[in-house]
C-alpha cells in the first residue's frame, strides 16, 4: 500500500530514511532549512570513519553491532546510487608515540575486554606495520591494526544520495525552516503539511522534544597533503590530544575531531587548530607542507548515554542521538527505522525508547 | 572546608566531571563514588557564546555541591575571568584555582596562583587552590585566607600517586588548621587510602575513575578506599617498629632477645 511520508530534516539520516522508503514504493517529502548541497549540516563536517571496533575505547557494545552491519551494508547503499562514493574497508590502524605506549595497551585492553562480536584486534610489530602503510613504521614501533573497519567520503555521499533522491522524485522542500513535528504533522513558517507518517530527524533542531539532548562539539582540518602517502585511516592514542588522519581521494586527509561539551558553533580556536595540526604532524613529517583547505566545527547531537534512539508514536517516529557515531551507524539505524515505519520486525529493539529518560 | 559546621558531614572524596565516555556513566560513577562535590571545567566550552549549557545543567541536576574549576588557564586575568564567569554560572562563590605554569606536566605556576588568590579572595571567593607540594607556596596560600589548599599527588592525569609523601606529610603538619585535599595526580585507591591515613582531609579525583576500564566500579573501590583511609587516621595507626613483635607472647623466649638483635 502506497502511503505518505514526510521527513523533517535531510541530512544524512534523513537522505537514507528519503530514499529506501521511496524506493519502497512510498511517497516522501523532505523539509530542511539547508539546501540540498547540506552544507549546514553535522554530517557535511562529519568525517565518514567506519570503526565499529576502535569505538569501543568510549561507546557501549551496541554501538559495535550498528557500525560492523553498516559496514557490510554500506556497499549496497552505494551501488545503488547514481554517483561515486569513495569508500574503502581495508582496516584501520591506531598506534601511540613511544612515551605513550601505555595508551596504546590500555585501548587494548579496553577494546578486547568490550568487544562482544567476533571482529579482532591484532597487534602488529614494526615490520608488519611497514608492509601495511610504510611511511608510519619509522616513527612507530607498532600499532594495533582493526581489520573490520574502513572509511568513506562524506562530501561524495551526501550530493549522491541527493541526485539520487531527484531521479526516485522526492519532493524535497529546502530552505524551509520547520517549526513543529506533531503526528501526521509537520508545520513550517508559511503552512501546515499532512501525511500518513512522519519523522523527526532534525538533530539539535528537534531539541524541544528531547530534553536531554545536547551538543558535543567537534573540529576537524581538512588538508591537502601530496608527501603523505597513507591509505588507511590512523587512530593517535595520546592522553591529551586523541586525533584521527583520515585519507580521502585526491590526497586529501581529514584530521579530526576535538569533543568539546559546548553547542557553541563559532569558528575553529586556535587552541583546536594547534592541537589538531601538531598531533598530525608528529605522526608524519610530510604534514609540514601539507596545505590548509578547510577548518571546519559542528555540533553532534547526543543524549545522555550517547547511543541513538527511536520515539515511536502513532503517525510519528523520532530518531535521534547518532553523536558522532553518524556515518558509522546510518545504514543500522535506517534499517532500524524503515522496520517502524513499514511495520516489520524490529533488527534493534534496544533502540527503542518510550520517552526521553535521563 | 570539614571545619565549617554545614560541610561537616560531606564525603572526603570530591569528583571531577571531565572525560567520561558518556554523561550517562558519569551520573553512574558519581552516585556510585557517594561524592558530594563536583568539580567543573568551563574553560573551553565558550562560555561566553551560550555554550556548554545542556552539560551543565545536567550536572546541576545530580544535586551536588558544585565546585566550578579554572583548568587551563594559563594567566592571573584568564583563570580571574573564569572564576567570575563561573560565579554566575554556578551561583557559587567556591572556586578550584588553578593556573597552569607549564604546558607538558600541567604544573602549576606558584607565583601567578598567589597573585589570583590574593585578587580572587579580595572579591570575596572562597579560594581552592590547587598547588605543588611546596611547604612554603602552601602556607602562603593559607596566610592569603585560603581555609582549604590542595597540593598534588604528581602530575595531573599522570595516575603516578603519591610522588613525595615525605613533602605532604611535612606540610600536613605545618597547617594543622587548613584542610587539606590532595588534588591530581592519584591514579588508584590505595593512593586515597594513604592520603587520608597520613591526615589528609580529602582526595579529589577524575582521570582515575573516569578512564578505568569500568568507571562506576571504580568509583564504588574510591568510595570504599576514602572511608578505610579516615577511618584508619581516627582510629590512629601503631607505630612502625624495627623487630618483630608477636601479637600472641612465645612462652619461653626471654623478652630482652629482641633488644640484643
Amino acid at each position: 500500500m502506497t502511503r505518505s511520508l514526510g521527513i523533517a530534516g535531510a541530512g544524512l539520516i534523513g537522505r537514507m530514511i528519503a530514499l529506501a522508503m521511496q524506493r519502497a514504493g512510498h511517497t516522501v517529502t523532505l523539509f530542511d532549512r539547508d539546501s540540498r548541497a547540506g552544507h549546514d549540516s553535522c554530517s557535511w563536517v562529519g568525517a565518514g570513519m567506519l570503526t565499529p571496533l576502535a569505538e569501543l575505547e568510549k561507546a557501549e557494545p551496541i554501538i559495535t553491532e550498528l557500525g560492523l552491519a553498516s559496514l557490510k551494508a554500506w556497499p549496497l547503499w552505494l551501488a545503488g546510487l547514481p554517483e561515486p562514493v569513495y569508500f574503502q574497508s581495508s582496516g584501520s590502524l591506531v598506534v601511540a608515540h613511544q612515551q605513550d605506549h601505555r595508551e596504546l595497551e590500555a585501548f587494548r585492553a579496553q577494546v578486547t575486554r568490550k568487544n562482544t562480536t567476533a571482529a579482532q584486534l591484532h597487534r602488529l610489530d614494526r615490520r608488519a606495520l611497514a608492509e601495511l602503510e610504510p611511511e608510519l613504521a619509522p616513527r612507530f614501533n607498532g600499532a594495533c591494526f582493526l581489520e573490520p573497519e574502513g572509511q568513506l567520503e562524506p562530501r561524495m555521499l551526501l550530493p549522491a544520495l541527493a541526485a539520487a533522491l531527484d531521479a526516485a522524485e522526492v519532493v524535497w522542500h529546502e530552505k524551509v525552516a520547520v517549526t513543529a513535528v506533531a503526528p501526521g504533522c509537520i508545520q513550517t513558517a508559511q503552512a501546515g503539511y499532512h501525511f500518513d507518517q512522519v519523522v523527526d530527524c532534525r538533530g539539535l533542531g528537534a531539541r524541544a522534544q528531547w530534553p536531554h539532548l545536547r551538543g558535543v562539539r567537534g573540529e576537524v582540518v581538512r588538508l591537502y597533503a601530496p608527501e603523505v602517502q597513507i591509505g588507511r585511516p590512523i587512530r593517535l592514542m595520546h592522553p591529551r590530544y586523541p586525533i584521527y588522519i583520515s585519507p580521502r581521494p585526491n590526497q586529501q586527509v581529514v584530521i579530526g575531531a576535538t569533543q568539546i561539551e559546548s553547542d557553541a558553533r563559532g569558528p575553529v580556536t586556535v587552541r583546536s587548530a594547534l592541537e589538531l595540526l601538531s598531533a598530525a604532524f608528529s605522526l608524519h613529517p610530510g604534514f609540514a607542507e601539507a596545505e590548509i583547505l578547510e577548518t571546519a566545527a559542528q555540533c553532534r547531537p547526543a543524549l545522555p548515554d550517547n547511543l541513538p534512539a527511536l520515539q515511536v508514536g502513532a503517525g510519528l517516529l523520532r530518531v535521534n542521538g547518532l553523536y558522532r557515531h553518524g556515518y558509522l551507524i546510518a545504514p543500522a539505524v535506517t534499517a532500524a527505522c524503515v522496520a517502524v515505519l513499514s511495520g516489520e520486525p524490529q533488527p534493534y529493539p534496544t533502540l527503542l525508547q518510550s520517552d526521553d529518560a535521563p | 572546608m570539614w571545619h565549617e559546621p554545614e560541610c561537616r558531614n560531606l564525603s572526603r572524596l570530591l569528583i571531577g566531571t571531565a572525560l567520561y565516555p558518556s554523561p550517562d556513566i558519569m551520573r553512574q560513577a558519581i552516585e556510585a563514588s557517594r561524592a558530594d562535590v563536583l568539580t567543573v571545567s568551563l574553560r573551553r566550552q565558550n562560555p561566553a557564546d551560550g555554550g556548554g549549557e545542556q552539560f551543565w545543567d545536567y550536572i546541576k541536576d545530580l544535586g551536588k555541591r558544585i565546585l566550578p574549576n579554572t583548568a587551563g588557564c594559563k594567566s592571573v586575568k584568564e583563570a580571574v575571568t573564569t572564576a567570575q564567569m563561573a560565579r554566575e554560572l554556578f551561583d557559587t562563590n567556591w572556586i578550584k584555582l588553578e593556573v597552569i605554569g607549564d604546558d607538558y606536566n600541567l604544573q602549576p605556576d606558584p607565583i601567578g596562583l598567589l597573585e589570583a588568590t590574593e585578587e580572587l579572595i579580595r572579591q570575596d571567593f572562597e579560594v581552592f587552590p590547587y598547588t605543588t607540594d611546596d611547604l612554603v607556596l602552601c602556607t602562603r596560600l593559607a596566610e592569603a585566607g585560603c581555609r582549604t589548599v590542595m597540593p598534588w599527588a604528581s602530575p595531573i592525569g599522570s595516575g603516578q600517586g603519591l610522588l613525595n609523601p615525605f613533602n605532604l606529610t611535612m606540610i600536613r603538619a605545618r597547617l594543622p588548621e587548613v584542610s587539606l585535599i590532595v588534588d591530581a595526580g592519584i591514579g588508584r585507591p590505595s593512593d586515597a587510602v594513604r592520603a587520608l591515613e597520613m591526615g589528609y582531609d580529602g582526595v579529589l579525583i577524575n582521570s582515575a575513575v573516569a578512564l578505568a576500564q569500568d568507571p562506576v566500579a571504580m568509583a564504588r573501590a574510591f568510595a570504599g578506599a576514602v572511608e578505610s583511609g579516615r577511618l584508619a587516621y581516627e582510629a590512629g595507626v601503631m607505630p612502625k617498629r624495627d623487630f618483630a613483635s608477636p601479637s600472641t607472647p612465645t612462652l619461653g623466649t626471654p623478652f630482652w632477645h629482641g633488644a640484643n638483635s
